[in-house]
């Protein structure tokens, strides 16, 4: 078995007296999509916010290819290689295509800040960087504001590789999105997958889109891991179960119909 | 149909409709309007050799305060300090020069005068920006407390020191000073002559009338050109226009958010004091309320120009057409005698509403509104 890229170790978050992680492990390997699953409150956005450097955790170890790794800021997870795409994007709707994608990291000439922007360059690279993981835009330029869900999420994807995410978190990418591109982010992640070098972690509500690109989960219910495993290991039902956290599909609908 | 993807709903356009989407294209429109209206109701005197001065005198004022207010205001910030600023800058400088320097340095040139009052409105720019971005708290309240405070501090310095609320009868340190002559001095003189040598430009006994611009033209220019290439070329430029977008995700992409925008609290001070000592230096004089309500206006002109209150957007050229816009009409009354000249007041008030609903429009149309 291969080295995880990032590995989680007995991680343990607390906010004063609450418990919001409570001891959880996590292997992400290169090339693969993991599944992370669990309802609202489980501590999935509490987990992303400790492997991308938001918060210290209170207790464990973040291994990064192996070595122990402390992340003080967002900045220190950035570097090594662990790229958040968050609900809300970080992109801004007013600016172009290129301004989005190199916003903070601009390529220029001559002093930092100061330096002239190489905007030929940058448009390329940025057109060039989204047709590799599915979509083709006409115009660079165009105000990102003029652009669908899926086609900004893919911005966002696209920007976080190419400046060196190894591991991709995706945050409820498909939520907020129309059936078709719903469709076009998981084309997109399998897209990912295929380069073989990227880890996807896919947090995600809908249990359909997991098993259609997931090759591995993890299910997170009251900051603890309920169930975890590779995709050939679960059954359907199970992971509906797990899905649900923990209790029987078939208890919630008695308790349904008693009502 | 599967040959279709979602790049092709996204209509070409035309070099002439990509043109008036552009955000200076509302500016020039008015400002084209303004133009030809005022040089038929003047019978072109507002385009004579002397209009033009006196026009492009007023214009370069309105402009360099509002390129400075715009910046700030693509990044998302007000700034109503910047008239206080203008006075306070003035006060600064006049007052070392009749008085000299500070505890006791000894006489002040018209170098010396500039540099320290920049050193402090600089530091007063930074003392605001540092407050906003720290406190979290709008701009336009933090701002506002220093459009009280620093016209008190200027009338109060005036009285305590100077016993009179204004300065005048300076000598004319444009004659001896080559720094004041940078300020309050005369430019574009080859051009006049120019125009003299071609048979324009003469009075009624036939000599030539007008022998140039003032400095601030060049200033204006200086400011706009600088402007515009930072706005629009440099890294900092896409900062800015990040900043004001959403200044959170601006931060999550690594921009400098808060030292952007302090950087543009100092600009702005930068344009007042450039300002104040071009009135400094041209009329050798100083009084406490110089500056009155010129933040209002660099904010009006900057909205004129196509640039969003919300930040994020806007262009240095299409406040630059602003300013000549409001800088005619506020001057027309002078070569419309059957004008009254509160009308400029009447016309602001319109033209801002109007410009307010246009860029609203436009920025719905961007983020896909309409």
């Amino acid at each position: 078995m291969a080295e995880p890229y990032v590995r989680l170790e007995n991680i343990v978050k607390r906010f004063g007296p609450f418990t919001a992680l409570n001891g959880v492990n996590l292997d992400v390997h290169s090339g693969e999509v993991h599944a992370l699953l669990g309802d609202n409150g489980a501590g999935k956005s509490t987990l992303i916010k400790v492997m991308s450097g938001v918060h210290a955790p209170s207790e464990g170890t973040i291994y990064v290819e192996g070595k122990p790794t402390v992340f003080n800021s967002p900045r220190d997870a950035t570097v090594a290689g662990i790229g958040t795409v968050y609900q809300d994007l970080a992109i801004n709707p007013l600016m172009s295509v290129t301004r989005n994608f190199f916003m903070g990291r601009e390529l220029y000439k001559g002093p930092r800040g100061l330096g002239i922007m190489k905007m030929g360059e940058m448009n390329e690279i940025a057109h060039d960087e989204m047709l590799k993981i599915g979509i083709d835009i006409s115009d660079p330029t165009q105000a990102v504001g003029t652009m669908s869900g899926g086609q900004r999420q893919t911005l966002a994807i696209a920007r976080a590789i190419h400046f060196g995410a190894k591991v991709l978190i995706l945050d409820e990418p498909t939520s907020a999105l129309g059936q078709k591109q719903q469709m076009g982010v998981l084309k997109t992640i399998k897209k990912v997958r295929k380069r073989g070098d990227i880890a996807v972690i896919f947090i995600t509500h809908n249990e359909i889109h997991s098993q259609l690109v997931a090759d591995r989960y993890t299910f997170l219910a009251l900051g603890q891991v309920i169930g975890a495993g590779k995709k050939d290991e679960l059954e359907h039902n199970e992971i509906r179960r797990l899905m649900a956290g923990g209790a029987e599909m078939r208890d919630l609908e008695q308790e349904l119909a008693d009502i | 149909m599967s040959d279709r993807n979602e790049s092709d709903r996204l209509q070409q356009e035309s070099t002439f409709q990509r043109l008036i989407r552009r955000p200076e294209a509302g500016s020039f429109a008015v400002m084209v309007v303004v133009l030809v209206l005022i040089a038929f109701a003047s019978n072109g005197n507002a385009m004579n050799a002397l209009g033009i001065k006196n026009n492009l005198s007023i214009i370069s004022q309105f402009g360099i305060i509002a390129t400075g207010a715009a910046l700030l205001m693509i990044a998302g910030e007000f700034d109503l300090s910047i008239g206080s600023m203008i006075g306070f800058a003035g006060m600064s400088m006049a007052m070392m020069l009749k008085w000299g320097l500070p505890f006791g340095l000894g006489e002040a040139t018209p170098f010396s005068a500039f540099f320290i009052t920049l050193a402090m409105t600089l530091s007063l720019g930074w003392l605001i920006g540092t407050i906003v971005v720290r406190s979290g708290l709008s701009s336009f309240i933090v701002s506002l407390g220093f459009l009280f405070g620093l016209r008190g501090v200027t009338e109060v310095t005036f009285r305590l020191i100077n016993q009179s609320t204004q300065i005048s009868g300076l000598q004319d340190f444009k004659e001896t000073s080559f720094f004041a002559r940078l300020f309050g001095g005369e430019s574009f003189g080859w051009f006049y002559d120019l125009a003299f040598a071609l048979g324009f430009n003469l009075n009624r006994r036939g000599e030539q009338w007008v022998t140039g611009l003032d400095a601030r033209v060049v200033w204006w220019m200086l400011v706009v050109l600088i402007a515009y290439i930072i706005l629009s070329r440099t890294q900092i430029g896409n900062w800015i226009y990040a900043t004001g977008d959403n200044k959170e995700s601006a931060r999550a992409n690594g921009v400098p958010v808060n030292r952007v925008k302090v950087g543009l609290f100092m600009t702005t001070a930068l344009c007042a004091t450039i300002f104040a000592a071009c009135q400094v230096f041209d009329t050798n004089t100083a009084d406490a309320a110089k500056g009155n309500l010129k933040e209002l206006e660099a904010i009006a002109i900057a909205v004129v120009g196509g640039i969003l209150m919300t930040g994020g957007f806007g262009s240095v050229i299409g406040v630059a057409f602003g300013a000549v816009t409001f800088g005619l009409v506020a001057n027309a009354v002078f070569y419309i005698p059957w004008i009254d000249g509160s009308f400029y007041r009447v016309f602001v008030g319109a033209v801002l509403l109007a410009a307010v609903f246009a860029n609203e429009r436009i920025r719905k149309r961007i983020t896909g509104g309409i």
